[in-house]
């Protein structure tokens, strides 16, 4: 069994309390830049999913309790979560350095952006 | 001519008799869904002025004074419960007090039934259609939130440590009653939590 429990009013419960809301931090291009927006761009925010084994970043949502979203940390082997934060933030530094692949890509160009 | 007359959700439920725990309509209590952001000083101030009591800020609890209960239901949403006769004019006020300010209060009345379980087990009933642990110590007395109740949305307010009430909308209340009575039915006790506190 999954426990989640919400960042925002604290439940935690089941997963059916719950509502899985794929891939977290996923950008739509066109917000940023419309005009230049290439075919390959708008493929990947609508298509391309990372797929890890390992720890990985999910949107969730409260939906039988406070109905906010809210992002997890969930290591895709174990089940195990290990971070629940909110929907306008980055998961905890520490994981983001333990993120691989695509995911610490991703970490690495948010973290130049700024 | 044929009168229009009001009739509470569960007016023609049979009657729960056989069960370990007491279980009743409250179809005399109104209620006001009101919206805002609880960062909104003026918002808080302008709910203030008409209910006389703050909204709860922290998750999960709930506001008395006098006959109004004020439920936190996420950040920016709170259900005012009153006498069913003040909530038009409670809401009307409101409404008019917060002129200006980016919220919405709707008297909800007739949306929910509010079914009352009273006894020794009431947490043990109600555990019995939802995953969440009402022996934690997380549920005192004022304890309210949204659960997933017998596969159905609901709303619940721990009232006292064995007073339990549970909101559902009004389309499932007939629903809601039948499964509450088969779930406190004498001889059904689990006895799992014989100090459910
Ligand atoms: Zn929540």
């Amino acid at each position: 069994m999954i426990v989640v429990t919400c960042p925002v009013c604290g439940i935690k419960g089941d997963e059916t309390d719950f509502h899985y809301g794929g891939q977290a931090h996923v950008r739509r291009p066109a917000t940023t830049d419309p005009v230049n927006i290439t075919d390959e761009e708008q493929r990947d925010y609508l298509f391309i999913r990372h797929n890890p084994k390992g720890l990985h970043f999910e949107r969730w949502r409260c939906d039988r309790g406070c109905g906010k979203w809210f992002h997890a940390a969930r290591d895709t082997v174990t089940l195990d979560f290990k971070a629940f934060y909110g929907i306008t933030e980055l998961p905890p530094v520490e994981l983001q350095q333990q993120a691989k692949g695509p995911w610490a890509d991703y970490f690495q160009s948010r973290a130049k952006a700024r | 001519m044929l009168e229009a007359r009001f009739e509470t959700p569960l007016a023609n439920c049979e009657a729960a008799t056989g069960t370990y725990v007491s279980l009743r309509e409250i179809g005399e209590r109104g209620m006001i869904d009101l919206r805002g952001s609880a960062g909104d000083k003026k918002f808080l101030a302008a709910a203030k002025a008409v209910l006389e009591v703050d909204l709860p800020k922290q998750p999960r609890t709930s506001a008395t004074w006098g006959d109004i209960r004020v439920f936190w239901l996420s950040p920016d949403q709170w259900l005012i419960t009153c006498p069913r006769a003040r909530a038009q004019d409670l809401s009307e006020a409101l409404s008019a007090e917060l002129a200006g300010v980016h919220s919405l209060a709707v008297n909800v009345s007739d949306m929910r039934a509010i079914i009352r379980l009273e006894g020794e087990g009431v947490r043990e009933v109600v555990m019995k259609g939802t995953s969440i642990d009402l022996t934690h110590g997380d549920y005192p007395p004022g304890s309210v939130r949204r659960m997933r109740f017998a596969e159905i949305a609901a709303l619940l307010h721990v009232v006292e440590d064995n007073v339990i009430d549970i909101y559902v909308f009004r389309s499932y209340a007939h629903y809601a009653w039948e499964f509450l009575r088969k779930a406190a039915r004498k001889g059904s006790e689990v006895r799992v939590f014989p100090k459910a506190v």
